[in-house]
């Protein structure tokens, strides 16, 4: 699958390339020089196994070319590269493919979005695509699964998979697994029921559904007084990860509904805030994992999960670890969610920790209140939707993380489609508040270096195998830092925040590295 | 050339205008004064063909016969004529049109749509099968199947007239598409590369050949870009089909009005 970028064959993609995605390695792939969802591998690492850039020659990287997309929309998208096509996408719907080495569009696809399409909580943005055999698919803004030809962006099929209206949407990359595309949905502040849909890859036939919020008697509901579970949240807005060998997905789940006013649920509001492993075939929970349970300060689990072999304790590990919006880090046994170690990686100030079986021992009084609640992390939590990055080389997890407090009010609250659903606001402490890119060793949690950010970070990190780390700001810089000790050897300010995620690429047998800012895609090379 | 150009003002045009009038006809409303009507094919000549063809047979923009899109009344296609179509190549013409001459537009605007289009003298379903049987779905889809060289015709009835799909039948190279102008890139070595442009900058050239394959080219690596400007990928079915033939294809191509 080697590719040059000028072959005649750089847009075909055989039948066993498909298959190859499904039953390699998918870091394997990525060695190719590809970057074949959303997250790199089905691990979800965001690890570059290229090598050309290294800490040594970094400070000759040089922008290459930039892509500015049709339209106003920023770009929050992490590219997709198959088969020497870059796919990209902006908001509020549009895909782009490109040429690898020229930049230069080969088609790109709008979807109308309408001034009245509905965005209660989240901007209007689309997060990338994903890709199977000759199918690029993507999720919009209004509520759709497209299914488009990769090779021209004609549309093969769509399908509705939530209604706007009621405040559905979707921004999140799709995942393709097997035969099959994962999707999940946004409007946890609009109270809607949360799910996370499969469908036929080649047809859009839906394949399973899995509610995040049970309906009466089954598990879970017990969590549920009343009709609370109507109304449930759950959203499941970014893009999860799959284990081929225990055919496993793992996906994060959002907050409750209302976020911030709990009255009317009292329980622990299952699967909300919380990891869900979910059989490939069935769409069936396996196991699952609860890391802020009946939250109120709207503490999404909708990370990345990363998913990691290593030893602890003189013991291998196969395990599932994530930097939670709470202020913790957790690390379960991917097979059976047992919980295998969690620590304090922000600043928090809701639990005195958490016990042997990870639940948090809460601080009484930390909940919203009329007058006001001062807690730490914010209602944006100690990280968000920005990727981590997972070395292991190193053995580190590369943390984007937000050091900010808010102050938390609660509301009554009532529910009306197509409007928000939280129960309360938050008053942030904004000059106090920094970020920064954190390493942290994951065998045990602990900071192994801090990269400080002048405010709270909404870029995803990717490291490298050239020993590098690299990551963006909210003030437009673009900066790679050495993987072993945090330090910076490169920077270059794309004039626009960057809210995404770093990939990086071969062109030939050139490695690039790409980043979007503000309304634009960034790519650069050694020079 | 200048079908290009037109292309390029208009383009998404070709999606709107379509509406649902002859559902919308409960009540008859009287016909309007002939003056009226004059007035506003004057007008529509001269501002609207240029993306609507004659007589709003469609040309780049939609084909404004039978059901409008975006506008089920006298009002509403004022309305889009002053403040243009969001999302759409469809432009405003607030500053270009007096208040009565946009009256006047949308008064005959409004004839046309009333008008059932204009009768073929094909079969849509002999029309259907000759589709299937011609393999016209090898180059292009019709609601997500059909294969992605040519223009995708799944609203091609709502996007152009009868007069304009015959002709893209029987002499294909007459009026090509927005974005299909074929090109020939002759490299200073290995052999040529013919096809659809299509991205080209100063110093780059994407060309898609007939297999469906993007070339990436420099042009420094290049001898010449020649522009075809009369060619086309697309075989005349002139000698291929029998006039009847012909006909009932284009009823069909007709009848595509969007995904159902």
């Amino acid at each position: 699958m080697k590719n040059d970028g000028r072959s005649a064959r750089a847009l075909a993609l055989p039948r066993a390339f498909a298959i190859l995605v499904v039953l390699m390695s998918a870091s394997l792939l990525a060695q190719n020089g590809q970057w074949l969802m959303y997250s790199g591998t089905y691990s979800s690492h965001r690890f570059s196994p290229l090598k050309q850039i290294t800490t040594d020659n970094v400070s000759k990287l040089r922008p290459a070319w930039v892509y500015q997309p049709p339209g106003t929309g920023s770009v929050e998208s992490t590219p997709v590269v198959a088969n020497g096509i870059m796919y990209v996408t902006s908001g509020p719907t549009m895909v782009a493919a490109l040429d690898l080495k020229s930049g230069k569009s080969i088609w790109e696809w709008t979807r109308p979005i309408a001034p009245s399409v509905l965005n209660l909580g989240f901007p209007r943005v689309n997060r990338g695509v994903a890709i199977l055999d000759n199918m690029v698919y993507v999720g919009t803004l209004d509520g759709y699964l497209f299914a488009l030809d990769a090779k021209a962006g004609i549309e093969r099929w769509s399908v509705h998979v939530g209604e706007n209206p009621t405040g559905h949407s979707i921004t999140a990359a799709p995942l393709v697994v097997g035969d099959k595309v994962i999707v999940g949905i946004s409007g946890g502040e609009a109270g809607i029921r949360g799910f996370l849909d499969a469908y036929d890859a080649k047809t859009g036939k839906p394949a399973w559904r899995f509610y995040t919020i049970p309906s009466p008697g089954e598990p879970g509901s017990d969590g549920w007084p009343g009709d609370s579970w109507v109304h449930g949240g759950g959203a499941t807005w970014l893009t999860g990860s799959y284990d081929p060998e225990l055919k496993l997905l793992y996906w994060g789940t959002g907050n409750p509904g209302p976020d911030w006013n709990g009255d009317s649920r009292k329980g622990d509001n299952l699967y909300t805030s919380s990891l869900v492993a979910i059989d490939i075939d069935t769409g069936q929970p396996r196991w699952h994992f609860q890391f802020t349970p009946h939250d109120v300060h709207d503490w999404d689990a909708n990370q990345i999960p990363v998913l990691v072999d290593t030893q602890i304790g003189g013991r291998a590990r196969q395990l599932v670890v994530t930097a939670n919006r709470n202020g913790f880090y957790y690390a379960l046994d991917r097979k059976t969610g047992e919980y295998v170690l969690g620590t304090q990686y922000a600043k928090q100030t809701w639990a005195k920790g958490l016990d042997e079986h990870g639940r948090p021992i809460e601080i009484p009084g930390m909940e919203p209140s009329e007058k006001g609640t001062l807690v730490y992390p914010s209602l944006q939590g100690s990280t968000n939707w920005a990727s981590p990055s997972y070395s292991p080389v190193t053995d580190m997890l590369y943390v984007p993380v937000r050091e900010m407090g808010s102050v938390y009010y609660k509301t009554g609250v009532e529910y009306k489609p197509g409007t928000y659903y939280t129960g309360g606001s938050e008053k942030r402490l904004d000059e106090e508040s920094w970020g920064a890119v954190r390493a942290l060793d994951v065998k045990t949690g602990k900071q192994a270096w801090d990269f400080k950010l002048p405010t709270p970070t909404w870029a995803g990190v990717m490291a490298t195998a050239g020993g590098l780390v690299f990551s963006g700001s909210n003030e437009g810089n673009f900066y790679a830092l050495d993987a072993t000790s945090g330090k910076p050897l490169w920077q270059f300010q794309t004039g626009g925040a960057i809210r995404s995620g770093p990939m990086s690429f071969l062109a030939g047998d050139k490695q690039y590295v790409a980043v979007a800012g503000g309304h634009a895609l960034f790519v650069f090379a050694l020079e | 050339m200048r079908r290009t150009l037109l292309i390029v003002t208009c383009l998404a045009a070709l999606s709107t205008l379509t509406a649902t009038l002859a559902v919308a006809q409960t009540k008859p409303a009287a016909p309007a004064p002939v003056s009226e009507m004059t007035a506003g094919r004057r007008i529509f000549d001269a501002q609207c063909a240029w993306c609507h063809g004659n007589g709003g047979d469609g040309g780049t923009g939609p084909n404004l016969h039978g059901r409008l899109r975006h506008a089920t009344s006298l009002n509403s296609i004022v309305d889009i004529i002053v403040n243009g179509i969001p999302g759409t190549d469809m432009p405003s013409f607030r500053l270009g049109l007096t208040e009565r001459s946009t009256r006047q537009a949308a008064t005959y605007v409004l004839s046309l749509s009333r008008a059932a289009s204009r009768p073929g003298a094909g079969n849509a379903e002999r029309g259907a099968a000759l589709y299937q049987s011609s393999g016209c779905g090898s180059c292009h889809v019709v609601e997500g199947r059909g294969g992605i060289l040519g223009p995708e015709l799944t609203a091609i009835g709502s996007r152009r007239g009868s007069v304009y799909l015959r002709e893209s039948v029987v002499t294909p190279a007459a009026s090509h598409p927005p974005g299909y102008l074929v090109v020939r890139a002759v490299p200073n070595s290995g052999p040529e590369v013919r096809g659809i442009r299509v991205n080209e900058d100063v110093f780059s050239i994407l060309i898609r050949d007939a297999g469906g394959n993007v070339h990436a080219l420099q042009k420094s690596d290049l001898a010449r870009v020649d522009r075809e400007l009369e060619a086309t990928l697309m075989p005349s079915y002139e000698s291929r089909l029998a006039p009847a033939q012909l006909d009932d294809l284009v009823a069909y191509l007709a009848t595509l009005r969007g995904a159902k």
